[in-house]
């Protein structure tokens, strides 16, 4: 047979197109910056994940400078060879003493951490327990291994204990994983029950905390010391790109953790290490924390602000907890237009719409930024009240 | 090009319930005598009224009907002007003869989808005619509605039919199911699996980034499970399994290079097929000889009924000797997302209730990939 070996390549992409399922890529020409200059346009940035506004912060910025400076542009390496420098080794320090944990480790990415641990974790004979809608390095990191895979619905207690109760008998290790705040509601994973129920079978846990790290608990600690659990979750995945403002995954707990983690996962072993600028900023994000609770108070201060007022116009806002607060509209195409009119008006925020979402719960995520003062964020209302007036939403 | 529609209704479906009659195929007299009033135009009307009110989408609609009161009324009722008559009844009384041949009719004019107004009974009519070749959307109506192609109520009937309509939804396989009536009217209760047609079904998507989902066909994810069960069987090597009956099952069977029997129980070890459409003698007789059995089941039909419903021969006193700890169920998320709950009705109320107090199963939804799902008896 005589046969085209690249053709699909077209023939996939056009149908993404027709179906309008591509993306079409917005260009930003500033930085993450909370006004932000994307395609030409000048908008208040509401979907970057930069919550604490770090990536801009004068600390980070020298933090990478000087690193590159001292240490040059690349880090020549993989980590387990000739790749770990002094400064990879004082991330990993400094961010165990900021968790509270015995120690951690430093990912390429938060992706490559979920598709690095996950599938050593468990395997032949054991079973990997998910919410639902858990996000899709954690389901690509659990297709990777030879255990059994069980599904809870989203955050239901019971479902999760029946699945326990039925697993326990049958399997070796039981690994619970869920997001610890989930990107598309934001709300938060009841950690406190699950460590719970955890302890009572004996599983392991693990939360992805990519969108609670620099967020939620004490200067934004993460999921740990928000429910007052610091130090029971077996294992604290996140991630550097988040509210750190750089890049990078990471995960905490105990020593032997760290210890098993570094010597099996693939992605860490197999892959370059951070190059020293990004290792630089790393640090000066955690110092920043530490040292500068006012960043994430402004974000919280915004935040409640922002629902207040959404709430206040009649838009349903969902059961967000968390600097994430979506606006349902309804029907998908319905936020697709909001979320263009919006732009067109300065204000980015995406849409988010059947399958991510129910069919009739289309919506438009909105991502707090610390860096956002009460005028734009006064800009922005306003703008979401006239267009979800016209648009017959409010 | 709109999207061709063939509508029809029984305009008789459903007379029998309001006198305490199960289905009116054969008793129309007598249910008329006792003062049935017509149940299926109204709901026909109501379903449609509610499609174009809330989706306007007459305009990209092709309309095949039949004459008068078999579906002509019902689309007049509501203004739709431009339909295509195919089919013309010869009588006032209408029988399930007219549902096949107006069926005959949208064979030949090709249409995309019957919609129809009606119960099991007009299912299988319909069935009977078009098979695997069109899918079927049934507005439901009738007193029985076991079978997998209607929707839960008009109003969710109609969103499906918009949804198919805006290629928001896909084709997968549905069973049809009806009470044996001889029986019935002989006082037992026997529901029977008539076939696999072909009805319109909730895709299943698959994240594939975090904001980017890809549908994956029923195919695909019915690989899956039988690579599962393939897995059960390489693993369990001096265990019977018994195949139960419906597509799902029947897919797998084929996958794993088993002769299967679509509607019966079939039994298999060391992945060879040793008994074909078992009766209950039969597959006590080999429950006897093994002494291990895992048996495969998925739900069938509507309600998601794994166990009473088109496989008797599974009876109860087959499932205790097997041991409930020894099913496994197998679904495609689709299906599931059809029947929330997984319901059995032995015909023994110990062996029910030994069901209903397990409150969860853990269903096999894809490749070593499973899903708990809640049971529930048959009193719903
Ligand atoms: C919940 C969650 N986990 C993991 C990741 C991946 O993290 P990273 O961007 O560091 O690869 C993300 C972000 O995309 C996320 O939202």
């Amino acid at each position: 047979m005589k046969r085209d070996p690249t053709g699909f390549l077209k023939k996939e992409y056009k149908e993404l197109v027709e179906k309008d399922l591509d993306w079409k890529l917005r260009v930003l020409e500033t930085g993450s910056t909370p006004h932000a200059v994307v395609d030409g346009k000048e908008v208040i940035m509401l979907c970057s994940n930069n919550y604490l506004n770090l990536s801009n912060h004068p600390k980070l910025i020298q933090g990478a400078i000087e690193a590159t400076k001292k240490y040059g542009a690349g880090s020549g390496s993989v980590r387990a060879i000739a790749g770990t420098m002094k400064l990879h080794v004082e991330v990993e320090k400094r961010l165990a003493k900021f968790k509270r944990r015995e120690a951690a480790l430093v990912y390429q990415t938060g992706f490559a951490a979920n598709a690095g641990i996950i599938p050593q974790l468990a395997g032949k004979g054991d079973i990997i327990i998910s919410d639902e809608l858990n996000h899709g390095s954690i389901i690509d990191g659990v297709r990777l291994t030879k255990a059994d895979r069980a599904i809870y619905k989203h955050r239901d207690m019971g479902e999760l204990e029946n699945i326990l109760r039925d697993a326990d008998k049958k399997y070796n290790r039981i690994l619970i994983v869920t997001d610890g705040v989930f990107s598309m509601d934001g709300d938060i994973a009841p950690m406190d029950e699950i460590v719970k129920l955890a302890a009572e079978y004996g599983a392991m846990t693990y939360v992805d905390d990519a969108h609670g790290e620099g967020v939620i608990g004490e200067d934004g600690r993460g999921i740990g010391s928000h429910f007052g659990i610091e130090g029971k979750i077996d294992v604290e995945m996140g991630t550097f790109s988040k509210a750190y403002g750089v890049v990078g995954g990471l995960i905490a707990g105990s020593q032997d953790l760290i210890n098993f983690a570094y010597n099996k996962s693939r992605t860490w072993l197999l892959s370059g290490s951070h190059p020293p600028a990004v290792a630089g900023a790393q640090l000066a994000a955690i110092e920043v924390l530490e040292t500068e609770p006012q960043h994430v108070k402004k974000l919280w201060d915004n935040t409640k602000y922002f629902k207040k007022e959404l709430e206040s116009m009649g838009f349903d806002i969902g059961e967000s907890e968390t600097p994430i607060t979506p606006v349902i509209v309804g029907e998908s195409s319905k936020a697709k237009e909001l979320s263009n009119r919006l732009f067109d008006e300065g204000v980015f925020a995406l849409p988010i719409v059947y399958p991510m979402v129910a069919r009739d719960k289309a919506r438009i995520r909105t991502m707090m930024n610390a860096g956002l003062t009460r005028e734009d964020l006064d800009f922005a209302l306003e703008k979401f009240e006239k267009l979800g007036r016209q648009l017959n939403i409010i | 090009m709109g999207s061709k529609i063939g509508f029809i209704v029984n305009p008789i479906a459903g007379m029998g319930g309001r006198v305490g009659l199960k289905g009116t195929d054969g008793v129309v007299e007598r249910a008329i005598k006792l003062g049935a009033k017509p149940v299926a135009p109204r709901k026909a009307e109501e379903m449609l009224r509610e499609f174009i009110s809330h989706y306007g989408g007459g305009d990209k609609i092709d309309w095949y009907t039949c004459k008068g009161k078999m579906g002509e009324d019902e689309l007049k009722k509501i203004g739709v002007k431009e339909i295509e008559i195919v089919y013309q009844p010869s009588t006032e009384n209408t029988t399930s003869d007219d549902t096949k041949k107006a069926c005959k009719r949208f064979l030949k004019r090709d249409v995309d989808l019957i919609l129809f107004c009606g119960g099991d009974g007009t299912a299988r009519d319909i069935f009977s005619i078009v098979g695997k070749r069109i899918p079927i959307l049934g507005i439901p109506s009738g007193v029985k509605m076991h079978s997998g192609v209607f929707g839960i109520n008009v109003r969710a009937t109609a969103k499906i039919l918009h949804d198919f309509i805006n290629q928001g939804l896909t084709i997968g396989d549905v069973e049809i199911m009806d009470l044996d009536e001889k029986l019935y009217r002989q006082g037992k209760w026997r529901i029977k699996l008539f076939g696999v047609a072909k009805g319109i079904i909730e895709p299943t998507y698959v994240q594939v980034g975090k904001t980017s989902f890809e549908s994956v066909s029923e195919d695909e994810i019915r690989e899956e499970l039988s690579e599962h069960i393939l897995d059960e069987m390489e693993q369990n090597k001096d265990c019977l399994f018994l195949m139960g009956s419906g597509g799902t099952i029947d897919y797998i069977a084929k996958k794993i290079g088993l002769e299967n029997t679509l509607l019966g129980i079939d039994a298999v070890y060391n992945k060879k097929t040793i008994g074909k459409d078992l009766n209950e003698e039969k597959i006590l007789q080999l429950l006897d000889k093994y002494k291990k059995t895992k048996i495969v089941l998925s739900p069938i039909g509507a309600q998601g009924f794994i166990l009473g419903r088109g496989n008797l021969q599974l009876s109860a006193k087959v499932i205790r000797k097997i041991g409930i700890d020894n099913i496994i169920v197998v679904a495609t998320p689709s299906k599931l997302a059809a029947t929330p709950f997984i319901r059995v009705d032995t015909g023994d109320p110990d062996l029910d209730r030994i069901f209903a107090e397990k409150e969860f199963i853990m269903v096999v939804i894809g490749y070593r990939l499973r899903r708990i799902v809640r049971t529930q008896t048959n009193k719903f």
